[in-house]
């Protein structure tokens, strides 16, 4: 399998404590990988160095094998990358349908035809909308569209923010604790709506998660971090078995 | 793949087809008003009793309403508060001032003019401001309406206190008149909100409004913020100096006194927010509240001094603290909530 994204001894540090030291990952074409870490490992920082709204003082990241390291957060979605935030980051005051078309912002063609609602614009828009509605039903949201998103329950508001990820038609999707305060019945959502981007879309997807479970079967490949620095990699039979891991997570004593 | 949730609200139980239905017809509807409104404005100089003070006043409201749109641009749907757009005012109204008085330009040409002149400080000061915001950008569009106030003041070629007479006014070649002028307002007018309209219906006012709501996942979703805070800032910039253009050769005679003043700054703001910022109508509410006050006063009392900017400042209050959103959305919430008994939006 090729290299979709790659990231190559990133270092970030904030002052004087080292956020990532020289951490290398490899997400490949077509799977789904977890990043895991106890907390303060660095996980977030590193997703705001692969989706590029962090600057990093060291190593370079690659798409597809092209860098770019010099890319704006805003760049990112022409080299096909969508991601969501930890904490819920919806345009809260607008509907389902306005959060999920600006996430296909960058197919909107050019922006002066738009506002003057030219004949070519107009048709783009339909097809938008159009393609909105679809994502929506295929995350049931579709009855939903038309609700200002601060009056839907949590479980509603993470599936907005992977639909409005999914309207830009991304190759790659980087997901910051997608199911983090779900209960046990959105998890499960979630947990089959990733699996069903990543099968019937063909998107990969770069995970980080807190819940176990959930990594460990939703999760092709695995790569686990801490204190900034790479601890351990490999499938997630591996990675439950792997010493380290488990003396990172639990402490000293085996369980 | 079985995705099995309960509903949040009984209430909107419709499928989407039924719900752009819906919203097709509350649209037709929406704009059959705003088309009425238009009518009647324009039936308003023939209507019996009318004078001509009253076609005057009438310029004037349009002015501010005009002038209170393009704040509602950068404030409303951008998110960036401003109190200085009276510097953009100032700007229309001394380019298309001195095109006129150099140049012998008509009315129409004037305007255009005027909206470049504002439209190019706008984008340039939309650049000057890129990492302002919140306060700190409502202090800084202040120093900017300070700042034209005092390049009018100084810089010969504005002439100052002593000001700038115009010829009068003529579109076409035709000469107009008070009642003719206020035809050219009006259809201005109607120019801005049909343009307003079309903008945050668009992609780009979606952009707008993703930047006002959270700017990290509006770059995320590919939303470039430096392009669209400078083009915010520039349309804005535009639409309220089309309002000094017209308010420049409505009275024939720009000056420092005038246009030096930051008060309209502040009046555009009153307006804008009263009325409500990011709503169509809130301008039109607001820009009417503002500028028909004073004359209001006059009804009544004989020495009004600074009554004007006593009730505006307690308007204001009032606004903020029981609709947020501004009158024309708190009434909307009222009247929606006496007819269908249920609560529309949720703050509460």
């Amino acid at each position: 399998m090729s290299s979709h994204l790659r990231c190559e001894n990133v270092t970030v540090s904030f002052g004087g404590v080292i956020a990532c030291n020289r951490i290398t990952l490899d997400v490949s074409e077509g799977k789904i990988v977890g990043l895991i870490g106890p907390n303060g490992a660095g996980k977030t920082t590193l997703f705001n160095v692969l989706s590029r709204f962090q600057d990093y003082e060291e190593g370079h990241v690659y798409v597809r094998g092209q860098p770019v390291d010099d890319k704006k957060a805003h760049e990112m979605i022409t080299n096909g990358m969508a991601r969501t935030f930890q904490n819920i980051n919806l345009f809260s005051e607008q509907t389902t349908l306005q959060n999920i078309l600006i996430g296909a912002h960058h197919r909107i063609g050019d922006p002066f035809s738009n506002m003057l609602w030219l004949p070519n614009s107009r048709r783009n828009e339909r097809e938008l909308v159009n393609n909105a509605v679809e994502i929506a039903t295929m995350l049931n949201l579709d009855m939903e569209l038309d609700t200002i998103v601060k009056n839907l329950p949590y479980g509603f508001q993470k599936r907005i923010e992977l639909a409005r990820a999914l309207a830009a038609k991304p190759e790659i999707i980087l997901l910051d604790e997608p199911v983090a305060g779900c209960n046990d019945e959105e998890t499960a959502e979630l947990k089959s709506t990733i699996q069903q981007i990543n099968r019937d879309l063909g998107v990969t997807v770069l995970l980080v998660e807190h819940d176990m479970s959930m990594v460990m079967s939703v999760c092709d490949y695995l790569y686990v971090i801490n204190f900034g620095a790479n601890l351990a990699e490999g499938t997630p039979v591996e990675i439950k078995s792997n010493p380290d891991v488990i003396k990172a997570y639990l402490g000293e004593e085996d369980e | 793949m079985e995705i099995q949730s309960s509903k949040p609200n009984e209430a909107s139980n419709l499928s989407w087809t039924e719900v752009s239905a819906q919203k097709t017809r509350e649209k037709r509807r929406n704009w059959a008003g705003m088309i009425g409104l238009f009518v009647l404005a324009a039936l308003f100089p023939m209507m019996p009793g009318v004078e001509g003070w009253m076609a005057s006043e009438a310029t004037l409201i349009i002015m501010y309403i005009m002038a209170a749109q393009g704040v509602s641009i950068l404030t409303g749907y951008t998110g960036l508060v401003t109190v200085g757009h009276g510097g953009f005012l100032a700007v229309g109204a001394y380019a298309s001032a001195l095109a006129t008085k150099y140049f012998g330009t008509d009315l129409i040409t004037a305007i255009i003019v005027g909206a470049a002149a504002a439209a190019f400080v706008g984008c340039a000061l939309g650049f000057v401001f890129l990492r302002l915001s919140g306060a700190f950008m409502a202090i800084g569009t202040l120093g900017f309406a300070f700042f034209i106030g005092t390049i009018v003041n100084n810089v010969p070629i504005f002439e100052g206190r002593e000001g700038i007479s115009l010829p009068d006014n003529h579109v076409l070649g035709f000469g107009i008149e008070d009642i003719g002028f206020f035809y050219v307002a009006l259809l201005a007018l109607a120019g801005t909100t049909l343009f307003i309209y079309a903008l945050v219906h668009s992609a780009i006012g979606r952009a707008f409004m993703s930047l006002r709501d959270s700017e990290k996942a509006a770059e995320a979703s590919g939303v470039n913020r430096i392009f669209y805070r400078t083009l915010a800032f520039t349309l804005s910039a535009a639409v309220t100096g089309v309002a000094g253009v017209l308010f420049a050769h409505y009275v024939n005679y720009v000056s420092s006194e005038v246009f030096g003043d930051i008060w309209y700054s502040v009046d555009f703001l009153v307006a804008t927010v009263v009325g409500g910022s990011a709503v169509l109508l809130g301008p039109f509410v607001g820009g009417l509240f503002v500028a028909f006050l004073p004359t209001l006063i006059e009804f009544f009392v004989d020495q009004p001094g600074d009554l004007a900017f006593i009730i505006k400042g307690g308007a204001l209050i009032l606004v903020l603290m029981v609709a947020p959103a501004g009158a024309v959305e708190g009434v909307t919430r009222l009247f929606s909530r006496l007819f269908t008994g249920r609560k529309e939006g949720s703050n509460e």
